[in-house]
C-alpha cells in the first residue's frame, strides 16, 4: 500500500497545504477564478498588488503578445488599502486558502503603511514586498534594484510587521544574489523571483510601440529559462525558503523550479490561457509525486543532481 | 480616493461563464480575411445574451497563444456562430482550425446590449466587422416586434458581412461602401445623419472601429437619441482579474470584459483613445 505524499510546505510561519499559490497580478484575489478553481486547493492565494492609496494605472494598451509569453504595463491599477480590506479580505474570509497579500509603494513609508495597517488583521497570513514592478516610474523595481534601497524598504517593513515577509525580486539586475541577500539581511523570511524581465514590442506597420508606455514586463514561458536559472543561484546564496514563478504553465515546470531550489511555486500569465492551470498543477504534482513514491514533496526542493 | 480605479461588482462567482470544450462544425472564409465559425457549444448557446463575448483558445497543444475575444454573432439551439477578420497570429491560427482540433472557450462572458421594454424603434450601426455583436441583437429586437433600421458601413461590397441575418430581420438595410462598390459611397455615418434627422428612434446601437462610433455617439447625443457601443480591447484573462482591457469612463476606468463590453455611448470617455488591437 502507498502512502499519500505529503504535499505541504513551509514558508516562514505559513504552512501551505501544497506548494502551488497564484502570481500577483494575474489572479486579483480569486473572485474572478471562483468559476474555474477551488481556492481550498491552491498553497495561497497572493493577491494583486495593494497600495496605501488607489492607483489608476497605466494607459493603453496595456499588454502586448510575444512569442511564448506577453507584455504587460498595467502599472499596478489598484484601488488602495481600504477598498481592498473590506471588499477583497470580506471575500477572502468566506474562502478556506491562505492570503498573501503583495504591497506596493511610492515611498518606504507607504510600504511600511500597508503592513502596519494589515499587521493586526487575522485575515491576512502573510505579506509580499514588490520591490520589481517594472511599470511605475516611482517605487516599484526602483527599489529592488539597488541593494541599500532594498533594504531599507525591507528593514521598514519588518519593523511594521510579524507576519511572515516575502520579498518579489527584480530580475532586471546584474546579480539577483547581491539583493537576495541585501533583503534576508535585513529581515525577509523568503523571497519570490522572477518578477517580469523589462522588454518592449514594436508594430512595425505603425511604427509605433506595442505598449503605450513604451516598455513593460515580460512574462509567459518565454523567461522560464531566465526565471530557473536565478531560483538556482539564489537558492545556493541565501537560506530562505524560495517562490519559484517564470512561466511555469504545467506540473513539470512546477517540479523544475522545486529541483532548482524553490519551496513552493506560483503560477501567473498561465492563468490567462487557462484559468484552471493552478489545479492541473496541483494534480500534476499529486500524480508525480505518487508516481516516484514521494513521502513529501519537499523532498523536491533542491534536489537537482549537478 | 480619485474614483478611478474601482473593479465594480460584476465578474464573480455567480456568474455563469464556464470552462467549455466545443466542437468545430464549421470555419470558412466568407470574404476577404473574414472568416465565419460554427461551434457547438451548448453551455454558452444556452446562455448568450446577444453583445456577450467568448474567450477562444486558439492555440494547438503547447501553444503558447493567449485566448482571443470575439463577439457571439448568432446563437441558435446548441450552436453559436462567430465572425472573425483575419488580422494577426491569433487569427491566422484560427483560420487554420479544423473540425478535429481541440477547442475550448470560457463563455458567455461580458455584459450585453440593454434592450429596455418599451422601445418601438431602434438603429442598428454596423461598420466593418462590428457587425459581429449586432446579428443576434437584430434577431431579439425583431422577435420583440421592434421596428428595426439598419446602416451598415464597410470597405467593398464583399464585406458588408452580416447582412443576410439583417435583412432577414428587419425593414429596412441601408448601406454604404467605402469604394461605392454598393449603396452610398463614403463611411456610414452619412445614411446615419440622415437617418437620424428623419426617423424616431429610441435607441441606436453601434459597433465598429472607435473612431466611427465615437462619431455615431456625438451624434445621438446631439439628436437626444440613447446610443450604446461594443468596445474592443486587448484582453488577457476575458474575466475582470488583469485590468488589460479597462476603457475610460466618466465614472472611472472600467473593465471591457465585464462592464462592458457593450457601453452606454455617453459614459465613455471617448478623449481618451486607443491604438486599434491587432490579433
Amino acid at each position: 500500500m502507498t502512502v499519500a505524499t505529503d504535499l505541504s510546505v513551509t514558508i516562514g510561519s505559513l504552512k501551505l497545504r501544497n506548494p502551488v499559490v497564484t502570481a500577483s497580478g494575474t489572479f486579483a484575489s480569486g473572485r474572478e477564478y471562483a468559476n474555474f478553481v477551488d481556492l481550498s486547493r491552491l498553497g495561497a492565494v497572493v493577491t494583486k498588488g495593494v497600495s496605501l492609496k488607489p492607483w489608476a494605472g497605466n494607459a493603453s494598451p496595456r499588454i502586448a503578445e510575444t512569442s511564448c509569453g506577453m507584455l504587460n504595463s498595467i502599472g499596478l491599477q489598484n484601488p488602495g488599502l481600504d477598498v481592498f480590506t473590506q471588499k477583497d479580505l470580506g471575500w477572502l474570509e468566506t474562502q478556506d486558502v491562505p492570503v498573501i497579500v503583495n504591497v506596493s509603494g511610492h515611498t518606504v513609508e507607504e510600504y511600511a503603511e500597508v503592513c502596519r495597517k494589515l499587521d493586526g488583521d487575522r485575515r491576512v497570513d502573510a505579506f509580499e514586498i514588490n520591490i520589481s514592478c517594472p511599470n511605475v516610474d516611482s517605487g516599484g523595481m526602483v527599489f529592488g534594484t539597488s541593494c541599500p534601497e532594498a533594504a531599507s524598504v525591507v528593514s521598514a517593513c519588518r519593523e511594521a510587521t510579524s507576519k511572515t515577509l516575502i520579498v518579489k525580486l527584480s530580475p532586471n539586475v546584474t546579480d539577483i544574489t547581491e539583493i537576495a541577500r541585501a533583503v534576508v539581511d535585513a529581515g525577509a523570511d523568503c523571497v519570490s523571483l522572477i518578477n517580469t524581465l523589462l522588454g518592449m514590442a514594436v508594430d512595425a506597420d505603425t511604427r509605433r510601440p506595442k505598449l503605450a508606455r513604451v516598455v513593460g514586463g515580460l512574462s509567459g514561458p518565454a523567461i522560464k529559462p531566465v526565471a530557473l536559472r536565478m531560483v538556482w543561484q539564489v537558492a545556493n546564496a541565501v537560506e530562505v525558503p524560495i517562490i519559484g514563478m517564470g512561466g511555469i504553465a504545467d506540473a513539470q515546470d512546477a517540479i523544475e523550479f522545486m529541483l532548482a531550489g524553490a519551496t513552493a511555486v506560483a503560477v501567473g500569465t498561465a492563468n490567462f490561457v487557462d484559468p484552471t492551470s493552478t489545479m492541473r498543477i496541483v494534480d500534476g504534482l499529486t500524480e508525480y509525486a505518487h508516481s516516484r513514491e514521494l513521502h513529501k514533496i519537499t523532498e523536491l526542493i533542491g534536489a537537482l543532481e549537478v | 480616493m480619485t474614483g478611478c480605479c474601482g473593479t465594480g461588482e460584476k465578474g464573480h462567482a455567480g456568474d455563469q461563464s464556464s470552462l467549455e470544450r466545443v466542437d468545430l462544425l464549421s470555419n470558412e472564409r466568407i470574404a476577404e480575411g473574414v472568416g465565419l465559425m460554427i461551434l457547438h457549444a451548448p453551455h454558452t448557446a444556452s446562455l448568450v445574451e446577444p453583445g456577450q463575448f467568448v474567450h477562444l483558445r486558439v492555440g494547438r497543444g503547447r501553444d503558447f497563444i493567449l485566448r482571443r475575444p470575439f463577439s457571439v454573432h448568432r446563437a441558435h439551439g446548441e450552436q453559436i456562430e462567430i465572425l472573425y477578420q483575419v488580422l494577426g497570429t491569433g487569427t491566422l491560427a484560427m483560420a487554420e482550425l479544423g473540425c478535429s482540433d481541440d477547442i475550448d472557450l470560457i463563455g458567455p462572458l461580458g455584459h450585453g446590449w440593454d434592450v429596455p421594454e418599451n422601445i418601438d424603434h431602434a438603429l442598428i450601426v454596423t461598420g466593418g466587422l462590428g457587425a459581429a455583436p449586432l446579428g443576434g441583437l437584430a434577431e431579439k429586437l425583431a422577435a420583440q416586434g421592434v421596428a428595426v433600421t439598419v446602416a451598415m458601413g464597410a470597405p467593398t461590397q464583399e464585406r458588408l458581412v452580416g447582412r443576410d441575418v439583417f435583412e432577414a430581420v428587419t425593414r429596412r438595410v441601408v448601406i454604404a461602401t467605402d469604394d461605392g462598390s454598393e449603396g452610398e459611397k463614403g463611411f456610414v455615418t452619412g445614411p446615419v445623419a440622415r437617418l437620424l434627422d428623419e426617423g424616431s428612434y429610441d435607441m441606436v446601437y453601434a459597433c465598429g472601429p472607435e473612431v466611427m462610433q465615437r462619431e455615431i455617439a456625438s451624434m445621438c447625443a446631439k439628436a437626444d437619441v440613447p446610443c450604446q457601443v461594443s468596445l474592443e480591447r486587448l484582453m488577457a484573462c476575458g474575466i475582470g482579474a488583469c485590468l488589460s482591457c479597462v476603457v475610460s469612463t466618466k465614472d472611472g476606468l472600467k473593465r471591457a470584459c465585464v462592464d462592458g463590453p457593450v457601453f452606454d455611448a455617453g459614459e465613455v470617455c471617448w478623449d481618451a483613445s486607443e491604438i486599434p488591437p491587432k490579433h
